[in-house]
C-alpha cells in the first residue's frame, strides 16, 4: 500500500516516511503542493497525508483543488493547528480524517490502515484486518483464508466491530444492532455473544472490552 | 483605602458639611429677626398702657376736687409743674427729654433698676409714668425659645432629608459596585450603562473602557501562548516521531535505554506544550459564554475514555467508565479537555495494576463529572495548593509541568462548576469530581 506525505518540514516528514516504511507501507514525500500533484498525475496512491501549513497553495486549498477534479484518494489531515472551525473546514472540503502534532508513529499507521481499509470497503465491499477478511457484501468472516462459522447474532456483531475498528463500539449500540434482527434481548446476552465471537476469531485480532462502555476491536499492534 | 481617607471623600459628608455653615447663618438671621419684630410691637403695647396711665393721671389732676392720685402695682410716676417742682409721686423720677408730641418715652435707671418711662407734657403738670422692666413679662423670650426650637428642628429635617436623598441618588453607584464585587478577577464583560443614571454614566463608560483595554490585553496574552505552543508543535512531532523511528531500528537496540529517556523528555516537553496550550484556550474562552451549548457528559466520556484506552493498557491500568445520562450547558472541547486532563493525571500517578474509573451523573440536582483512581492519592493538607500553576506534590514521581489541575480549575470556574477533591473508595486513591450548577440553560432563556 502506498502513502503519499505532504509535509514541508524535512524533521517531521523523514520520522513519518521511516515509521510507515517500518509498518510495511511505501511512502513518498512532497514537501509542497505542486510536487504532490506532480506525484498524484504520475503514480498511484493509496492514501495521501496533509499538512496545512504548506509553503505556497496550503494543504486545503490543495485539498479543494483535488476534489474538485474528481480525485476519491482518502486524505488524513495532519496539522498543528487543532481548532475546530479548521477541522470541521477540512472535513467539509472532503478530508477523511485529521490527526494533530505531534502524534505516536503507531496511531498514525492504525489509522492510515483503517482509512484504507474503508476505502477497500467502498471498492471491493471486503474488509481486511490483520488475517481477518470480512466479505460484508457477502457476509462472510475469514479467518486466515478458512471461512468461519457464525450466527446471524455473532456476524451483526462482527460487522457493527469492523465497521467501525479502532473506536469504542457501546453495548448499546451492539444492542440495538442485534435487536434489529431479533427484538429482545438483554445486555448480558450481549456480552456472551461477544465472547463466543471472541473466542472464534482467537488470536488474529485484538477485541478489547472496555469497562461500562463498551468494545474495540484492533489490529494486532 | 483607610476608614478617614473613605469618610473624608465620602459625597454625603461633603454634601452635609457643605450645606450646614449657611443653612446654620440663615436659621440664625431668621430668629434674630423674629426675636426683633415680637420684641418691637410687645414694647409698643406695653408703652401704649403706660401713657394710658399718664393720660388718666393728666385728665384726674385736672379735675376741680382731685382725688389722691394711686398707681396701680409696679408703675412708679411723678407729676411736677412745668417749673420743674414734684406735686406728686416719686420727686427722684427722672423725666423724658421733650419733643415734638405731648408723649415721649425714655430709657432710665433708678436704684439699679431698668425702667421704661413716659413723659406726658400738658399746660399744668408734667407727668412721667414708669414701669420696671424686669416687671414687664418678656414674651419676646418664649417667642425666641420657640423660634429656636422650630429652626433648630427645620434643620435637622433639612439635613436628615438631604441625607437621606444623597442615600438615593447614590444607590446606582452602590448597584455598579455590586456588580463589580461579584466578579472573579478573569470577568471582564462590559456592565450595563443602560440602566444607571447620566451623571455616572460617563464613570461606567469609563471602567467599560478598561475592561475593552484588559480583555484585549489578556486576549492578546493567551492567543501570544497559544501561537507560540502551536509552533512549538511541529518540531516537537518531528522530534518524536524520529525518536519512536529510531527506536525500533535494529541498529539502535544497544541504545534502547537512552533512547527512552530521551524519548520520555521530549514526551514531557510535548506534553507541556499541549497543556499550555489548552490553558491559553481556555483563557481565552472566558468571555466567549456564547459558545455554550446543551453538552451530552456521557459523550464527553465515551471521547475521553477512547482517547486512553491505549495508554491504560500498555500502563497496566483498568480503564473504566459508569456513567448515568447527564447534560449541562457547556462548551464541549474544554470539557473535553477538563476530562482529559484529570485523566492524564490519574493514568499518570496510578501504579500498574490499579483502576481508573470516570463517572458522569446527577448528584441530586447537580450534573458532574468525575474521574476516581486507586492511586496514591493526594495528602489533605496539599489539596487546596495543587490547582495553582506550574504546583508539583513535593516528591511526586512521573514527569508533569503542574498545569494540569490549573487547567481543571480554569475550566470549572467559567462553568460555574465546583472542584471537588476527595479520597477514593474506601480512603484510598484521589477522586476529583467537577459539579455544575444547575440550570445554565434556564438562566440563559431568562437573559
Amino acid at each position: 500500500m502506498r502513502i503519499l506525505v505532504v509535509e514541508d518540514d524535512f524533521l517531521v516528514a523523514d520520522a513519518i516516511r521511516r515509521g510507515l516504511c517500518m509498518s510495511g507501507f511505501a511512502v513518498d514525500c512532497a514537501s509542497d503542493a505542486e510536487q504532490a500533484a506532480a506525484a498524484l498525475a504520475a503514480e498511484h496512491f493509496d492514501l495521501a497525508l496533509l499538512d496545512i501549513a504548506l509553503p505556497g497553495a496550503d494543504g486545503l486549498t490543495f485539498l479543494r483543488r483535488l476534489r474538485n477534479a474528481g480525485e476519491h484518494l482518502p486524505v488524513m489531515i495532519l496539522t498543528a493547528r487543532e481548532t475546530l472551525a479548521t477541522k470541521v473546514q477540512a472535513l467539509d472540503l472532503g478530508a477523511d480524517d485529521f490527526l494533530v502534532k505531534p502524534f505516536e508513529q503507531t496511531e498514525l499507521a492504525a489509522r492510515c490502515r483503517a482509512l484504507i481499509r474503508r476505502s477497500n470497503l467502498k471498492s471491493s465491499g471486503q474488509l481486511t484486518m490483520g488475517k481477518l477478511r470480512i466479505d460484508i457484501t457477502g457476509r462472510q468472516l475469514y479467518n486466515d483464508g478458512e471461512p468461519v462459522e457464525l450466527t446471524g447474532r455473532e456476524w451483526l456483531i462482527v460487522e457493527c466491530l469492523a465497521l467501525s475498528s479502532g473506536r469504542i463500539v457501546t453495548k448499546e449500540r451492539l444492542q440495538q444492532a442485534v435487536a434489529s434482527w431479533d427484538q429482545a434481548i438483554t445486555p448480558n446476552a450481549v456480552e456472551v455473544h461477544v465472547s463466543r465471537v471472541r473466542a472464534k476469531l482467537g488470536d488474529s485480532v485484538v477485541l478489547r472490552a472496555v469497562r461500562g462502555l463498551g468494545y474495540r476491536l484492533d489490529e494486532p499492534r | 483605602m483607610s476608614e478617614s481617607a473613605a469618610s473624608s471623600t465620602s459625597i454625603r459628608r461633603r454634601l452635609l458639611l457643605f450645606l450646614l455653615p449657611p443653612l446654620t447663618l440663615f436659621m440664625l438671621v431668621g430668629v434674630f429677626i423674629n426675636y426683633r419684630t415680637a420684641t418691637i410691637f410687645v414694647r409698643a403695647a406695653y408703652d401704649q398702657k403706660l401713657a394710658d396711665i399718664a393720660r388718666a393721671f393728666a385728665t384726674q389732676i385736672q379735675q376741680p376736687e382731685p382725688k389722691p392720685l394711686a398707681a396701680p402695682a409696679g408703675i412708679l410716676f411723678s407729676i411736677t409743674t412745668p417749673a420743674g417742682q414734684n406735686r406728686a409721686g416719686e420727686p427722684r423720677l427722672p423725666t423724658a427729654p421733650a419733643g415734638a408730641s405731648q408723649l415721649t418715652y425714655a430709657d432710665a435707671t433708678l436704684d439699679g433698676h431698668d425702667l421704661r418711662l413716659v413723659t406726658y407734657r400738658v399746660a399744668t403738670a408734667t407727668i412721667t409714668v414708669a414701669e420696671d422692666d424686669d416687671s414687664r413679662p418678656n414674651p419676646g423670650r418664649f417667642i425666641l425659645a420657640s423660634n429656636w426650637l422650630v429652626d433648630f428642628i427645620q434643620l435637622d429635617v433639612t439635613l436628615l432629608i438631604v441625607w437621606i436623598g444623597v442615600h438615593f441618588g447614590l444607590k446606582p453607584l452602590l448597584t455598579v459596585r455590586r456588580q463589580i464585587e461579584a466578579r472573579s478577577a478573569r470577568e471582564l464583560r462590559p456592565l450595563d450603562a443602560a440602566s444607571v443614571p447620566t451623571e455616572v454614566r460617563p464613570l461606567v463608560d469609563a471602567l467599560n473602557l478598561l475592561f475593552e483595554m484588559l480583555t484585549g490585553a489578556a486576549r492578546a496574552q493567551s492567543q501570544f501562548v497559544a501561537d507560540t505552543a502551536h509552533q512549538l508543535r511541529t518540531p516537537i512531532a518531528g522530534l518524536l516521531g524520529s525518536l519512536q523511528v529510531l527506536m525500533r531500528e535494529p541498529a539502535a537496540t544497544p541504545l534502547q535505554s537512552r533512547l527512552a529517556s530521551l524519548y520520555e523528555g521530549v514526551s514531557t516537553l510535548s506534553h507541556s506544550a499541549n497543556q499550555l496550550l489548552a490553558l491559553a484556550q481556555a483563557d481565552r474562552a472566558t468571555s466567549l459564554t456564547d459558545g455554550f451549548r446543551k453538552t451530552d457528559l456521557k459523550a464527553v466520556v465515551e471521547r475521553v475514555v477512547e482517547r486512553n484506552v491505549d495508554r491504560a493498557v500498555e500502563c497496566g491500568l483498568d480503564l473504566g467508565a459508569e456513567c448515568s445520562p447527564a447534560s449541562v450547558d457547556a462548551n464541549s472541547r474544554l470539557l473535553d479537555d477538563l476530562l482529559g486532563n484529570l485523566m492524564d493525571n490519574a493514568l499518570k500517578y496510578t501504579p500498574s495494576g490499579g483502576r481508573v474509573t470516570a463517572r458522569c451523573g446527577y448528584d441530586g440536582s447537580h450534573p458532574y463529572l468525575e474521574v476516581e483512581d486507586d492511586g496514591p492519592g493526594i495528602p489533605e493538607s496539599e489539596r487546596p495548593r495543587v490547582l495553582e500553576r506550574f504546583y508539583r506534590i513535593p516528591g511526586s514521581a512521573a514527569g508533569g509541568c503542574g498545569l494540569g489541575l490549573a487547567i481543571v480549575d480554569e475550566i470549572a470556574r467559567q462553568h460555574d462548576a465546583r472542584l471537588f477533591i476527595e479520597s477514593g473508595a474506601e480512603g484510598r486513591g484521589t477522586r476529583i469530581r467537577v459539579s455544575f450548577a444547575r440550570g445554565r440553560t434556564e438562566i440563559h432563556v431568562a437573559d
